[in-house]
């Protein structure tokens, strides 16, 4: 039998909910990740984007809508 | 050609399989990191809407439908824009524990209890979890679970 392959899981920052690989946000330096994480957004463009001014995102990147 | 500051973003849903939610989103990030011609501002996946999601982009939905070609799993695009206020309650995502209350009759939906019928004795709003009893037990066991873990039967008084 082929062995599972095990998905990486992705953490999602409790401060500044950007979904991150490794164990520390690489923006805000924090290491308070969480693996249970919800809804997904990729911001490309924060300045034009409406999405990312309501969510006051002005940095492109990953982030998760509710982290727990 | 100038650019202004506030230009008007159109909001397009697309068709996913089913579960494969993230993985449009990530595709579609890659396919336009590969091709930036595409003018998409933001790609969203609420947890709520199950087998789409959302495209924020400057662009007509003829240069959607031709950007999703090459993301797999991803179907078609749903013809017809939204807006950004029929999707900003998205944005907000209400507690797990809305809803509920004490006295509540709900179901345990994961975990080992799963399938059995419980009554609500307590809620922890901070934490999303609440401590319920289940219904058919002999002796009263108090269990906590996560608030995203039970479905309301029965409200109680309505």
């Amino acid at each position: 039998m082929a062995p599972a392959r095990k998905k990486k899981q992705m953490k999602a920052c409790q401060s500044c909910h950007k979904v991150v690989e490794g164990e520390a946000c690489m923006t805000c330096g924090s290491t308070n990740l969480s693996e249970d994480w919800a809804g997904y957004l990729i911001v490309i463009d924060p300045r034009h984007s409406g999405i990312a001014k309501q969510m006051n995102i002005d940095m492109p990147g990953r982030y998760a809508l509710k982290v727990r | 050609m100038h650019m202004t500051e506030e230009t008007e973003t159109h909001i397009f849903a697309v068709k996913t399989t089913a579960k494969q939610e993230r993985a449009v989103v990530d595709g579609i990030y890659h396919a336009i990191t590969v091709d930036p011609s595409f003018k998409v501002t933001a790609v969203l996946s609420p947890d709520e809407l199950k087998g789409y999601v959302l495209v924020e982009t400057l662009e007509p939905v003829a240069r959607i439908e031709e950007l999703i070609e090459s993301v797999p799993s991803a179907r078609t695009v749903v013809p017809g824009e939204t807006s950004l206020a029929e999707v900003s309650h998205y944005l907000v995502p209400k507690p797990a524990v809305a809803g509920i209350d004490e006295g509540t009759i709900v179901e345990l939906i994961a975990g080992p209890f799963k399938g059995e019928k419980a009554i609500v004795k307590r809620i922890d709003t901070s934490k999303e979890e609440i401590t319920v009893e289940l219904y058919e037990s002999m002796v009263p066991i108090p269990i906590t679970v996560r608030g995203d873990n039970v479905r309301v039967i029965d409200r109680g008084e309505t």
